[in-house]
């Protein structure tokens, strides 16, 4: 009896803990934003709310403190729900070794009011107002040779890493999602504070990503998929030599 | 007109016979006689991409330039604008965006590259299952299987030269293979970069191998190579009025020369549509060399994986004892192996003449399938390469099939032992149950389409014999000629009814039901 | 005019005339041919002709008979000939007036456009070529017999008699101090070129070279813009390239290192190194002590670091111990500390060479890391 009520007060107090950082956080972050933005905000607070203990609660418990299937959420902060449901890969689908891309459950302003709740929640890093996208390309490259292509390939092709998982293929992610997985390091992927990549550097780095996933118009012709020597090799043997083999089989044929 | 171009051709002619003699030698050439196989164009493959290779490595050696030296890239593709680099990689990216036409050269070269490579490979197959490397054209193999080991340096060279991120790990893999030599890996890996890694040297000293030593080599190899056929004159298959003292093919001149001189021309055109339609090395994408930087599914060219593969697959096999430290992981796949197969490979003519105790004269070539064993020693060696090749991509398979590629791994460990000897055994029963379908058409001839029914009832079809332009392909041994010569006689003797064959084999269709008239045709057929 | 011509040439050479193939049943003689019958290839299986037989000698001839075809065949092989005249003004139109500069509208069609034409070119002069050859061009099968490789004895005898006669003409054999002398010389002569090559190697403490790094105590970690790490920078799961805070020490390739920072309870260290982390930060080489590439893929969950080049994965929350692949050593691991500005720096060295195995590479150093 008397534990389960020191178990009770422990999560009230935890709850009201989270509750005062994420009202404390919000109430400092506020005024980086516009003037309105706060009773917005309360709104969507709400709002995402009813959301979340439609579709997330399941797992992720009624108040984002975590359970059987899902880890808490409290101090993953606006970008982690912006990556994760903008990506599609919550609500998540069963049996996958690691969550992936799909077609997105909720629209762009369902997810930023799911974001505004988890955010109200304990905060955590979030998407920058403004363009993300207009930073220094030379820069973005070098930022992201150096951090990036070790595991997702030099052009956002991808890679494989042990054990089924793997670093997606950047092509389908757009500005939000690309920044939001630097700031919140989704499953295996490290995170980029902003003390380590500035929000300027991140910007050239989803520029950057931008650019030679979706932008980059390939000089050289057909991109091969971006895979390096291996679809090279397979293009010389199943069309180089196949067209000339052909050709050898014409100009030796005596019709 | 042409009276004038003729007079002039014949004057030219009588100038150069005056003072060289030429005219016999350009007589007895021109009636040259090549036997006619597609192929047989596997290896003028190989010679045409070499030419592509010549003409365009000139001209991008006008651009490039061999030098680590550190540059800040201010050329037109702006991602990489203010970023140092060395200045083997900005005359790169010159040439593939500020020299109008540069970046098709480069990628004709690189293409070229790959099918130089590849049609070595494809050629060599080609003269292992038929035999072609028999006596006596042994010499012509060892320079073969040379060049193949020549061009795979060559390779390798050329494709660390612009000295990007990709090709700049794979000269740091190159180093620490070097330095894994026992005893001697340090000083040679210092001697070659010229200090500890990067050394500072190594661009410098690869450019001169890649344009002028090693070409120099090849071209030298390859005249030698086409000397050699031209001296023994080329094997041909079996065929009528083709024998082992004779060649049966066409005169050089005209119509072989047009081929041939067409083909190489077609050649060039495939090595242009893919230089022109398929990008190749986007060095702009990998970025400078940088050594803390990598990509992930970091590769070799395609003739390199092989080496790669069998490089992933190893255990981590290392000893380290009594002071030193010995690298059985990196040894063994790098260079051990590599050098066992390419002894075996020079060796195997040496070797196969030695066990089947055969030392004739072979112009002419074998069908696989009669030469089981030969051909079920090349499966297998294939099957083990291409597993080694499946090992080099491992990465790129686990990346886009998302599977575990340490199951990969483990499974193509496990294949690289159980798959060849099974090919082995399994191409071996292949080739001897087509042998035993050639005896069989030898024997008992083909279907006629003709039913007949037996007084007893029952239905037969009678069958005919080969015609003999197929009898003579496949009655390559003296049993075979004999029993093509048996079945000949028996079903004359038979006096069944020739009917005509159509296509590969084959009776006319169509099926007769005929009364039996006669007891003797019935038992000459049944047999 | 070729028939001519080859009557001409056509006389008992060493290669022997090439003689059109006449066995009966398989090739019919070509009219125009000067050789026709003159010489029957032997076939053990000759038979006569059937009409479905191997005919193919040379179609062309019947093409060649036949005007109409005749000239559809030309027809043919002229358009493609001009097929290249139509592929080089492409070519040279498109290489002075197609968008080329890098980021113009459309330049990325610049090189396709090229291969496009160059292709045409090409495709034209080589496929009409052939296509003459197999339609118009007189190409007979022919047989020309093969001459012995090897040399008649009499003709081996008299070379290797000459050969010796020569050798003791020049008096070598008998000679014994001139031919011990010279093969002496000659043979010295291999030596020339060895002080050549070899003195690129530089007589160096190739194991002292390969151990240092430029990194060195009281060196602070600084990222790849050159900025130094502060405790704090990484957040959990958090991981940056580091290199040492000395001159040229972002290019140096043995002085690459990683800083990860993981929940302190998951980081397991040896007794003897809980100094060597910070509050959860530890720092480890990335060069691969298999073949040499940067590790540098790592996972946040499992805490594994992987090689793209061969996949041998380390265990970065315990020793960066390796787990599979073909690397047998861990990571070394560089010892930090915290100045009182906050900053991460190195309290040395790493305490093993980097990268990986050498001959020299003393066994002692591997036994350090624990499990």
């Amino acid at each position: 009896m008397s534990t389960l009520r020191t178990k009770a007060s422990g999560y009230t107090v935890v709850v009201l803990a989270l509750v005062l950082v994420g009202g404390l956080y919000t109430a400092l972050a506020a005024p980086k934003g516009k003037a309105d933005v706060g009773t917005n905000q309360s709104i969507a607070v709400k709002e995402g709310r009813q959301l979340y203990l439609q579709g997330c609660s399941t797992c992720h418990g009624l108040n984002n403190q975590g359970g059987a299937g899902g880890p808490s959420l409290v101090g993953v902060g606006a970008s982690a729900v912006v990556f994760q449901v903008g990506s599609g890969r919550m609500p998540l689908a069963n049996g996958a070794s690691q969550a992936a891309r799909k077609k997105a459950k909720y629209n762009r302003g369902e997810i930023d009011q799911l974001a505004a709740y988890v955010q109200s929640m304990g905060g955590g890093p979030v998407i920058p107002a403004g363009s993300l996208s207009d930073g220094d390309l030379a820069l973005g490259g070098d930022l992201f040779r150096t951090n990036c292509s070790s595991c997702h390939n030099f052009a956002g092709a991808g890679g494989a890493l042990t054990r089924s998982k793997y670093a997606p293929a950047l092509k389908k992610a757009d500005e939000r999602t690309i920044y939001a997985a630097m700031q919140s390091g989704p499953e295996n992927m490290p995170r980029f504070s902003d003390n380590q990549l500035t929000p300027d550097e991140k910007r050239a780095v989803t520029r950057y990503v931008r650019f030679i996933t979706n932008d980059n118009k390939d000089p050289g012709g057909a991109a091969l998929g971006h895979f390096g020597p291996i679809p090279e090799g397979l293009v010389i043997f199943l069309i180089g030599i196949g067209a000339l083999i052909l050709v050898t089989l014409w100009i030796g044929a005596r019709a | 007109m042409a009276t004038l171009v003729e007079k002039g051709a014949s004057g030219t002619a009588v100038w150069v016979d005056d003072r060289l003699g030429s005219s016999n030698f350009v007589k007895r050439s021109l009636n040259k006689v090549f036997p006619d196989h597609w192929s047989f164009m596997l290896g003028e493959i190989a010679l045409y991409s070499f030419i592509v290779l010549l003409l365009s490595g000139t001209y991008l050696t006008l651009f490039y330039e061999g030098s680590s030296r550190e540059v800040i890239y201010n050329g037109s593709y702006i991602p990489l604008k203010g970023i140092p680099m060395s200045a083997a990689y900005a005359s790169t990216l010159h040439i593939s965006f500020d020299v109008r036409g540069g970046l098709i050269m480069r990628q004709i070269h690189h293409w070229a590259a790959l099918l130089f490579m590849a049609s070595i490979v494809v050629h060599l197959m080609r003269v292992f299952f038929t035999g072609a490397f028999r006596k006596p054209r042994e010499l012509n193999w060892l320079i073969g299987v040379g060049l193949l080991i020549l061009g795979i340096v060559e390779g390798f060279a050329g494709y660390s030269l612009p000295d990007d991120l990709l090709s700049g790990t794979g000269l740091r893999i190159a180093y620490s293979i070097a330095l894994s030599i026992p005893v001697v890996g340090t000083w040679a890996a210092f001697l070659v970069f010229g200090g500890e890694y990067p050394g500072g040297a190594i661009i410098e000293r690869l450019y001169p191998i890649h344009i002028l030593l090693v070409p120099g080599i090849i071209l030298g190899l390859i005249t030698f190579h086409m000397m050699l056929i031209w001296f023994q004159k080329h094997t041909q298959f079996a065929g009528p009025g083709r024998t082992e003292t004779n060649v049966v093919g066409s005169r050089i001149y005209p119509a072989y020369a047009a081929k041939a001189g067409g083909f190489f021309f077609l050649v060039f055109a495939v090595m242009a549509a893919l230089g022109g339609l398929a990008q190749i090395n986007p060095i702009w994408l990998y970025g400078p060399y940088d050594p803390s930087q990598v990509s992930a599914g970091s590769q070799p060219d395609w003739y390199v994986g092989f080496l790669d593969g069998s490089t992933r697959l190893m255990p981590n096999w290392e000893l380290r004892t009594l002071g030193h430290t010995f690298s059985p992981n990196v040894l063994l796949p790098t260079q051990i192996l590599p050098g066992v197969l390419f002894v075996l490979l020079m060796l195997y003519p040496f070797i196969e003449a030695k066990l089947t105790g055969d030392k004739g004269y072979h112009n002419l070539l074998d069908r696989p399938r009669d030469r089981p064993v030969r051909t079920g020693l090349g499966a297998m060696a294939i099957s083990f390469y291409v597993i080694l090749m499946i090992a080099g991509g491992n990465d790129i398979i686990a990346s886009i099939f998302h599977l575990s590629i340490n199951e990969i791994t483990y499974t193509l460990r496990t294949a690289l032992f159980l798959v060849p000897p099974l090919v082995f055994v399994l191409t071996k029963r292949v080739c001897l149950s087509l042998q035993h379908a050639d005896d069989d058409l030898l024997h008992h001839g083909i279907e006629s389409g003709t039913i007949r029914r037996l007084p007893s009832g029952e239905f037969i079809e009678e069958t005919v014999a080969l015609p003999s332009q197929y009898g003579v392909l496949l009655a390559t041994t003296p049993e075979r000629r004999e029993l093509l010569a048996r079945s000949e006689a028996e079903h004359a003797a038979a006096g069944a009814i020739a009917s005509k064959p159509r296509g590969f084999f084959r009776a006319k269709g169509g099926v007769v039901v005929e009364e039996p008239t006669d007891q003797r045709q019935l038992e000459g057929t049944v047999d | 005019m070729s028939d001519s011509i080859r009557d001409r040439l056509s006389s008992p050479e060493d290669d022997g005339p090439a003689q059109p193939l006449t066995t009966a049943g398989f090739v019919q003689t070509d009219s125009r041919s000067a050789h026709g019958g003159a010489q029957v290839a032997p076939s053990t299986h000759a038979t006569p002709a059937t009409e479905g037989g191997d005919q193919g000698s040379h179609s062309g001839g019947r093409l060649r008979d036949d005007p109409q075809r005749a000239k559809a065949a030309e027809r043919a092989v002229a358009t493609l000939f001009l097929l290249s005249v139509v592929g080089v003004i492409g070519f040279v139109v498109s290489y002075i007036a197609a968008p080329f500069d890098f980021g113009k509208n459309g330049y990325q069609y610049y090189t396709p456009l090229l291969g496009i034409f160059m292709t045409l070119a090409l495709t034209g002069v080589g496929a009409g070529a052939v296509l003459w050859a197999k339609t118009l061009m007189v190409d007979e099968e022919t047989v020309q017999e093969r001459h012995d490789l090897a040399s008649d004895p009499a003709d081996r005898a008299s070379a290797a008699a000459l050969l010796k006669s020569g050798a003791e003409a020049s008096g070598l054999p008998r000679r014994s101090l001139l031919r011990n002398s010279l093969l002496l010389g000659a043979g010295s002569l291999a030596i020339l070129p060895i002080p050549l090559v070899f003195g690129f190697a530089k007589f160096q403490h190739k194991e002292r070279i390969l151990s240092d790094t430029g990194w060195k105590a009281g060196a602070r970690l600084l990222d790849e813009l050159g900025r130094a790490v502060k405790l704090g920078d990484l957040e959990v799961g958090g991981v940056k390239s580091v290199f040492p805070d000395v001159p040229g020490g972002r290019r140096m390739a043995d002085s690459a290192a990683l800083l990860i920072r993981m929940e302190p309870d998951v980081l397991h260290t040896v007794p003897d190194r809980k100094d060597w982390v910070q509050d959860g930060h530890i720092v480890y080489s990335v060069i691969c002590t298999h073949l040499g590439c940067p590790v540098k893929l790592y996972e946040a969950q499992t805490h594994h670091l992987f090689c793209p080049c061969h996949q041998s994965t380390f265990d970065a929350a315990n020793g960066a111990k390796a787990l599979f692949g073909p690397a047998a050593r861990n990571l070394p691991q560089l010892a930090i500390s915290v100045d009182s500005d906050g900053y991460f720096v190195a309290q040395g060295d790493f305490s093993e060479p980097v990268g990986p195995s050498f001959w020299e590479r003393k066994p002692s150093y591997s036994d350090k890391v624990g499990k």
